[in-house]
């Protein structure tokens, strides 16, 4: 994209090493001693989210970098851990849909808002980080920033400013979600975005946002320096802490070495097997739900195993989730569907998703099926990535459950970013090798991303995610009445019919879902820690 | 990493000692009998090949067979002499079968790397000019990498698995033994018995299979056991990285990489597959040492 | 010698430009699109064409290497698919953290190298000789990433005597050299030196013993010149050998180090290999793999150079 190299990092290198140990050697000492309130959090990412408006990694970069410095119009309420977080209004005051023409939204901005940069918020700035997304004439435009969340905004048509307040969008089609979508644009700073000459590159090293966080310091791979933005439209979420520091450190025993060593004061994800010894030194260890599934997807092609219900309904019922929940350090809840059944999705399927081996083989029995003759399944998955949990064991733990019932299962382990290939290319593409699944875990955080996606019709691969082709009238119907839902409860009682049709079909093999543990030190207090993927540190203080 | 690095090859000095008389293979006998810690070791590599090969008659149990109430269980477990991995699968037994991915990954790269290095450097040697200079200077550019970031390089580039870690481990070995080929070879060449049967008009094969091959392979045959060494280390790191053999497979490097995850439970559970690819690679040394010095050759 | 000097060093150029075409090559060969690393899984198809073309991909391969390669000699690395960073600035400051380690780890290996090379060259067949050769051997056969995950089991978890992991309080944008720093070099640096303590006592040993058996020393013993003169002299013959083969150790070092800055989670030049290979960020990989090349060629080239000067007598044909 833009390229600005800065004459001196051209000669650094050419200079050589040498020079840059004795840079390092006779480097000023900087003050170690912890201030009072700042908070050192190890992420299990590799390295610092991108700055520059939409973040890369994930919804670990939303949560450690694009919600901290940007507000989107509509956020996620994270304020509380007891039930589910919704959304809430964020730079929208309110917003609704045109009861006539219901392809018609009109959100009101809030008022007073300013950018870290001291800008004002409006409705020139909303158009102008859409234009980033969306418009490839605009002179903002980045294409790499529209490559990291544009598929989350599918049904947009049209936008326009409507006053200096209000802004307008038009949907291809009636589509009740939009809020779900319009949730992950964050709004970066236009006149920022000026000020650092027009270079998205550039603005990422001084970023200027409305989010309660303004970024200090960024050290590629080492380190972001977070310092609250006292001028934040919300009193209740201008942070307690002095600083907050994020450390990249993708080894999960790293990380936890980094905590027992007091490195940092939190850490994402600790080893499942360390949880015991990091309690027994006087840590304490949150885990909360949240909209999380681990499955395989299941091939729907023709030819696959997996076309027979009885199959499906087998290696459901072989798996031992609880040997799994073990193998995770009991930071897990088995699944029975792609929801738990708290959620107002989860409907009443009649299929009871269990552990019952026997129930398991007899199934597989009527299918012609036996441990002598076995169905065979290749599968691919990864060793790691995000929201995999531990890929590798919990594989293979539910490979030797699938042989014990008469399923044997052959694995084609690829690194993560490969595997999301495969998945956006589907099981019929050359690549996929006729493999039967593909082991991906999801976001159930809203109804596009847990349901649509999978299971509508038209959106088989390469066009939307519906790796295994799944086809099915009945629920393509459901699904496009629950999008053009406007009532919630309307929607909700769809969706739970989408859920219960899912389960009774067995659409996938459901595992765990994941309860995000996290292990903090004593002195980390006030964090609260919401049903959701995205966390904000805003409560959080030290108390020494 | 650590024979290459040593880059002796440049001083080579094998043109001294002629192995094709009867009288040379008996003192290299009686001066490996004489030596009591190359056998011990030999006899140490031999058990650890056996057990590889005969892993199903000797493993206590299924290497496969997961047991969640077992996981982790510290050595000496009742059952489970050697304790049990994360999925509370039997140590030993995984240790025993690990032998034979280990031992294929590391021996293989070495005789693939010996059959076209050991061409390369014959060719090159016994033609001399033009092909010389191209096949070395070739090997000289592979040569300019460390042989750990060849390695993990290429393997990052083709992706993980067996296959793809014996290629790039070949790729990474055939330059240094092209080299010691090439350059015995060139000395043999000028030897000038060599000379005088190319005076003599015998033919230029039978002069190569004669006098070249039965001189050049020792020297070559004992430098290459010296790399066996370092391929068991580097691919068993490869694994280690994730870039070797993929999971169930029992292979020692995969083993210690996901073992290292459980440290802070059981620590030297953990510890064990290294144990075995540092006994494996120190018998190789110990033995392609003792051979070194039975037969004299300096390399 | 001169002549010889501006030889080695002319020879440098086709050997860079072979590794240039080599690393390029394998980059290029590797199966699954280069973009995957920067697209999410379902970003719409136009743009991933726009990237495609935004990031030269549309180009014939030759000119792609082209590009690069003239790019690369100004020392611009290009921009990171994955976060848009300079990969030079990556680079640079992965090549400092693995220097650090390097200099350390060669530094106590041509020291302890050296020292036990000697003990056991001076007393060749000794039981002190015995010792010091099967140290070495151990030295060259352990591997060194699980040698390093023991002393964490040891000197972390069992004792908690030493910080299993990073480089310590500031990460490398603070370092400095006290205690709270050093403390997070100790168990690295003891890894990645048992290689090169191995690799020297081995060289040092044979070289000493050879220069004992030497005539001129005996002549000088015959002399009965002091211990200490015999010392000099034959310090003076084995410098070379031994300065050659740190030499070289140091660039195995900078290549050898990925395994054991995984073990440790060490920022240098390992981990951002292998950061670029597991998120297919071809630029970083590229930039990276040419800089440890090319750092392995130089040193080569000052060590052949180096020993030319130092031993003039070698025959260099």
């Amino acid at each position: 994209m833009v390229k600005t190299y800065s004459r001196k990092n051209r000669l650094a290198l050419l200079v050589g090493a040498v020079t840059f140990s004795m840079m390092v050697i006779l480097a000023p000492p900087t003050n170690k001693a912890q201030a009072q309130g700042t908070l050192k959090v190890g992420m299990t990412l590799a390295d610092i989210p991108v700055s520059f408006g939409q973040p890369d990694q994930g919804f670990e970069g939303f949560r450690f970098m694009g919600l901290m410095l940007y507000d989107a119009l509509i956020n996620w309420d994270m304020s509380q851990g007891d039930k589910p977080s919704g959304l809430i209004p964020g730079l929208a005051e309110s917003w609704s849909v045109d009861p006539s023409d219901k392809t018609k939204w009109v959100f009101k901005l809030r008022k007073n808002v300013k950018f870290h940069d001291g800008s004002a918020f409006n409705a020139d700035a909303v158009i102008f980080n859409f234009d980033k997304l969306l418009d490839k004439n605009s002179p903002q435009f980045s294409a790499r920033q529209g490559s990291l969340v544009n598929f989350r905004i599918p049904s947009i048509k049209s936008y326009k400013k409507i006053d200096e307040y209000t802004v307008e969008f038009i949907t291809h089609e009636p589509d009740s979600f939009v809020p779900y979508q319009l949730c992950y644009i964050l709004m970066a700073s236009p006149a920022q975005w000026e000020k650092t000459g027009k270079n998205w590159n550039t603005f990422a090293k001084t970023p200027s946002g409305t989010g309660p966080w303004k970024l200090e310091t960024i050290v590629p791979r080492e380190k972001a320096e977070f310092v609250p933005f006292k001028g934040h439209w919300d009193a209740n979420r201008v942070p307690k802490l002095e600083k907050v520091i994020t450390i990249p450190i993708p080894d999960p025993n790293a990380r936890t070495a980094a905590l027992l060593s007091g490195q940092v004061d939190w850490i994402e994800a600790p080893a499942p097997d360390a949880i015991p010894r990091i309690k027994s030194k006087g840590f304490d260890v949150v885990a909360n739900a949240y909209p999380h599934v681990w499955s395989w997807h299941l091939s729907r092609v023709e030819g696959s195993p997996w076309n027979d219900i009885r199959v499906r309904k087998a290696a459901n019922l072989a798996v031992d989730r609880e040997g799994i929940k073990a193998l995770l350090g009991g930071y897990a809840v088995p699944a029975s569907g792609h929801v738990t059944p708290a959620d107002p999705w989860y409907g009443s399927p009649s299929f009871k998703i269990k552990y019952d081996p026997d129930a398991s083989k007899s199934l597989l029995k009527e299918a012609g099926f036996s441990k002598d003759n076995p169905v065979k399944i290749k599968a691919m998955i990864s060793a790691s990535g995000s929201g995999q949990m531990l890929p590798l064991p919990m594989n293979e733990y539910i490979q030797q459950n699938l042989a014990d019932v008469g399923i044997k299962v052959e694995f084609e382990v690829t690194e993560w970013n490969a595997l999301i290939d495969l998945w956006r290319g589907g099981a019929k593409s050359p690549q996929a090798k006729g493999a039967h699944v593909i082991n991906v875990s999801y976001t159930t955080q809203d109804p596009y991303s847990s349901f649509t996606r999978f299971l509508r019709s038209d959106l088989h691969a390469p066009k939307g995610v519906n790796w295994g082709f799944y086809n099915d009238p009945k629920m393509d119907e459901l699904l496009y009445a629950a999008s053009a839902a406007f009532d919630p409860k309307e929607r909700n009682a769809l969706l739970a019919k989408v859920h219960t049709r899912a389960v009774d079909d067995a659409a996938f093999l459901w595992v765990v879902h994941d309860v995000a543990p996290r292990a903090m030190a004593k002195k980390v207090q006030g964090y609260v820690q919401a049903k959701n993927w995205f966390q904000s540190l805003t409560s959080a203080y030290i108390k020494e | 990493m650590s024979t290459l690095s040593t880059n002796s090859s440049k001083n080579l000095d094998a043109g001294q000692i002629i192995t094709d008389s009867p009288s040379y293979w008996s003192s290299v006998r009686s001066n490996l009998k004489n030596d009591p810690v190359t056998i011990a070791f030999a006899l140490i590599l031999l058990s650890l090949l056996l057990s590889a090969i005969f892993a199903d008659l000797l493993a206590p149990l299924d290497p496969y067979k997961t047991n969640m109430l077992k996981r982790l269980k510290p050595i000496g477990t009742e059952g489970f002499l050697l304790g049990a991995d994360e999925l509370g699968r039997d140590m030993l037994t995984r240790l025993i079968y690990g032998g034979r991915l280990s031992l294929l990954m590391g021996i293989s790269p070495v005789v693939a790397a010996l059959l076209i290095g050991g061409l390369l450097g014959l060719t090159a040697g016994f033609v001399g000019g033009k092909v010389n200079m191209s096949i070395m200077r070739v090997m000289d550019v592979f040569y300019a990498f460390p042989s750990v970031l060849l390695a993990i390089a290429i393997s990052g580039a083709l992706g993980a698995g067996i296959f793809n870690a014996i290629i790039s481990l070949t790729i990474v070995f055939i330059p240094p033994i092209a080299r010691v080929t090439e350059s015995v070879t060139t000395q043999i060449r000028a030897l000038d018995y060599v000379e005088a049967a190319r005076a003599s008009g015998a033919k230029s094969l039978t002069i190569i299979r004669v006098h070249i091959i039965s001189n050049v392979a020792g020297p070559v045959f004992v430098y290459s056991t010296s790399l066996i060494s370092v391929s068991i280390i580097l691919s068993s790191g490869l694994s280690f990285l994730g870039l070797g053999t993929e999971p169930p497979q029992p292979e020692w490097g995969l083993m210690l990489n996901t073992l290292r995850q459980s440290i802070y439970v059981n620590p030297w559970v953990a510890a064990l597959p290294g144990v075995m690819i540092f006994l494996t690679s120190l018998s190789f040394n110990m033995m392609s040492d003792g051979i070194r010095s039975a037969m004299d050759i300096k390399l | 010698m001169v002549a010889y000097i501006i030889r080695r060093i002319l020879y440098v150029i086709p050997i860079a430009l072979g590794v240039s075409v080599i690393i390029f090559g394998l980059v290029h060969i590797a199966p699954g699109d280069p973009l995957n690393a920067v697209v999410p899984p379902d970003a719409p198809k136009e743009t991933v064409e726009l990237l495609i073309k935004a990031y030269g991909f549309d180009k014939p391969l030759p000119v792609q290497y082209l590009i690069w390669l003239g790019k690369a000699l100004e020392g611009d690395f290009g921009i990171s698919y994955a976060t848009g960073r300079t990969v030079s600035d990556a680079i640079a400051s992965g090549v400092v953290n693995t220097l650090i380690l390097a200099v350390g780890g060669i530094f106590i290996g041509t020291i302890m190298g050296c020292l036990i090379g000697a003990l056991a060259g001076y007393f060749q067949g000794s039981w002190i000789d015995k010792l010091a050769t099967g140290f070495a051997i151990a030295g060259v056969s352990v591997p060194h990433y699980w040698l390093g995950l023991v002393l964490v089991i040891i000197f972390s978890v069992e004792l908690n005597v030493l910080p299993a992991m990073g480089m310590g309080p500031g990460g490398s944008t603070s370092w400095t050299w006290d205690s709270e720093h050093l403390k997070h070099l100790i168990l690295p640096v003891i890894t990645l030196s048992v290689i090169p303590i191995g690799i020297i006592t081995r060289s040092v040993r044979a070289t000493i013993a050879e220069i004992l058996t030497m005539e001129f020393i005996q002549t000088l013993e015959a002399k009965g010149l002091r211990k200490g003169h015999i010392f000099t002299h034959v310090a003076k013959n084995a410098a070379p050998t031994v300065l050659a083969v740190s030499g070289l150790q140091v660039g195995y070092l900078l290549g050898g180090s990925i395994l054991v800055e995984t073990v440790f989670s060490w920022p240098g030049t390992g981990f951002l290999l292998n950061d670029a290979i597991f998120r297919r960020d071809i630029p970083l990989l590229q930039g990276v793999i040419l800089v440890l090349a090319m750092f392995f060629v130089i040193l080569n080239l000052i060590v052949d150079i180096a020993q030319s000067v130092i031993d003039p007598r070698m025959n260099r044909s």
